[in-house]
């Protein structure tokens, strides 16, 4: 029993800090503003219908007769009105995860690069707030705002309160997500809660050496002082008066 | 009293109510962070493998695709079992449909459901253990937006399942033990049995309890731990 004391008291000394962090950060995920936290402040939430002229769409069969790298698959989108052919060079099981992409105008077939001016006015329409665009800028993976995403991405950065930020797949023109400092802020939480720091693992994950380290410290904390109730209960110490 | 024995003696009664929820917060911590969360969502389940799209696949043009079906939406082309494929959507509802005939494809069968779930599964040899359909009333793991859905388990030892969407043939979403442990675990970690939502009055009682209980844990450590090597350090300073 002696050794369970000690190890308890001193791991104690080791997790204490930690241990405020994660009671507080779980406080703070109990309580939070859920659709704060997603940063949508400023976001367009309904999409507007278009209409497309189908007669005037180029035949697929000419798109895999123009473009020679293997496709895996074409999905027909729309991108600012216009209706656009999105070719999947390398497919993975989900759009955040590394994918390659050739973006084609249905109408006339001809390749389109997602550049600045069109990401822009991609993250226009979807932003309803109230400032300007201040810079627009391609950042690659790790993008600390959506740590998830394996794709490089534009960031338009606007001038609003709440430092918006709209992120589109720089590939694909698909609208990655609105960040702002509410959800940075929550992040910053997540991260804490998560120890998230690159020691031990890649940024984002929680799957990392320091918080596994940490964890299993606690563990033994905890199973420490299970047993020390236990010990104090078969010794009669719990007793009301 | 001193704040020593107060601590004590809070610390001591606190942790009787608390001590086993901290051991389940460690325990379903612990399990979260050690298993990788991508090998969790099954993603490695899934095979790498990259079917490619053949010209002379593609017979049935996209053209014809609208005059036959005028309201199809977010058509893509693709392939299934190695064949042409379009999906669309009309309203809430997926179709598929051959690329090479113009053949309604969907709903799926229980056949093709077994072969879709035996292509993306990474181990090729792996047979199939049970296939059922699945309408109404999904388990807690399938979102109800899936249905109906093909539920395709695995004779592996991850009892892996596959589900496939009766309506497109894609595969919707899969889970294996360890997810349902970790969907587990994640319940008891942020004490919402039901609806695995962190924003419940249990948690936030519990935490604030938990605080207290802590807060007075660390005043014990700095009695018996730091307090105690401070002085010494100055006894023998002096």
């Amino acid at each position: 029993m002696k050794l369970i004391r000690v190890l308890h008291k001193w791991l104690s000394v080791v997790i204490a800090l930690q241990l405020l962090i994660w009671l507080g950060s779980g406080l703070f995920f109990n309580l939070m503003d859920h659709n704060k936290a997603r940063g949508n402040a400023h976001k367009v939430s309904a999409k507007k219908e278009i209409s497309i002229n189908r007669h005037r769409l180029v035949e697929l069969n000419t798109i895999l007769a123009q473009y020679k790298k293997p496709v895996a698959s074409i999905k027909q989108i729309e991108l600012l009105g216009q209706p656009y052919y999105l070719l999947n060079h390398t497919q993975n099981l989900y759009p955040h995860f590394y994918n390659e992409y050739t973006l084609v105008n249905a109408y006339t077939a001809e390749k389109r690069v997602v550049d600045v001016v069109m990401a822009q006015a991609i993250a226009n329409a979807s932003y309803k707030g109230p400032a300007d665009v201040r810079t627009v800028i391609k950042v690659s993976p790790p993008v600390s705002d959506f740590l998830k995403e394996q794709n490089t991405l534009w960031q338009v950065n606007y001038n609003d309160g709440l430092n918006t930020s709209v992120y589109i797949d720089a590939g694909s023109g698909r609208l990655v997500g609105h960040s702002n400092d509410d959800k940075r802020f929550a992040d910053l939480i997540f991260k804490l809660h998560f120890m998230d720091y690159g020691i031990g693992g890649e940024l984002g994950s929680f799957n990392n050496g320091l918080i596994i380290f940490f964890a299993l410290i606690t563990l033994l904390f905890c199973v420490t002082g299970v047993i020390w109730i236990v010990d104090l209960a078969k010794k009669g110490r719990y007793r009301f008066n | 009293m001193t704040w020593h024995k107060l601590s004590r003696k809070y610390h001591k009664w606190l942790m009787l109510f608390l001590g086993l929820q901290f051991l389940i917060w460690a325990i379903s911590g612990l399990y979260m962070v050690v298993f990788d969360i991508h090998y969790i969502h099954g993603d490695s389940l899934v095979t790498k493998n990259q079917v490619f799209l053949q010209k002379a696949q593609v017979n049935y043009p996209l053209a014809k695709l609208y005059a036959e079906h005028p309201k199809a939406s977010n058509v893509a082309l693709t392939t299934l079992l190695g064949a042409a494929v379009y999906r669309y959507k009309e309203g809430n509802k997926n179709y598929l449909v051959s690329a090479d005939s113009g053949k309604m494809l969907s709903p799926i069968n229980e056949t093709d459901a077994r072969r879709i779930a035996k292509s993306n599964f990474h181990d090729t040899k792996a047979n199939i253990r049970n296939v059922f359909l699945i309408e109404d009333e999904p388990p807690s793991e399938l979102s109800s937006r899936h249905l109906p859905v093909w539920r395709v388990d695995f004779e592996d030892s991850t009892n892996a399942s596959f589900y496939i969407s009766v309506q497109t043939g894609k595969l919707v979403t899969k889970r294996h033990t360890y997810w349902r442990i970790f969907d587990w675990m994640f319940s008891f970690h942020v004490m919402d049995y039901v609806e695995e939502d962190a924003s419940n009055k249990l948690l936030f009682v519990t935490l604030l309890f938990a605080l207290l209980a802590s807060f007075f844990g660390f005043v014990l450590t700095y009695f018996r731990v730091i307090a105690p090597r401070a002085n010494k350090k100055q006894g023998s300073a002096v």
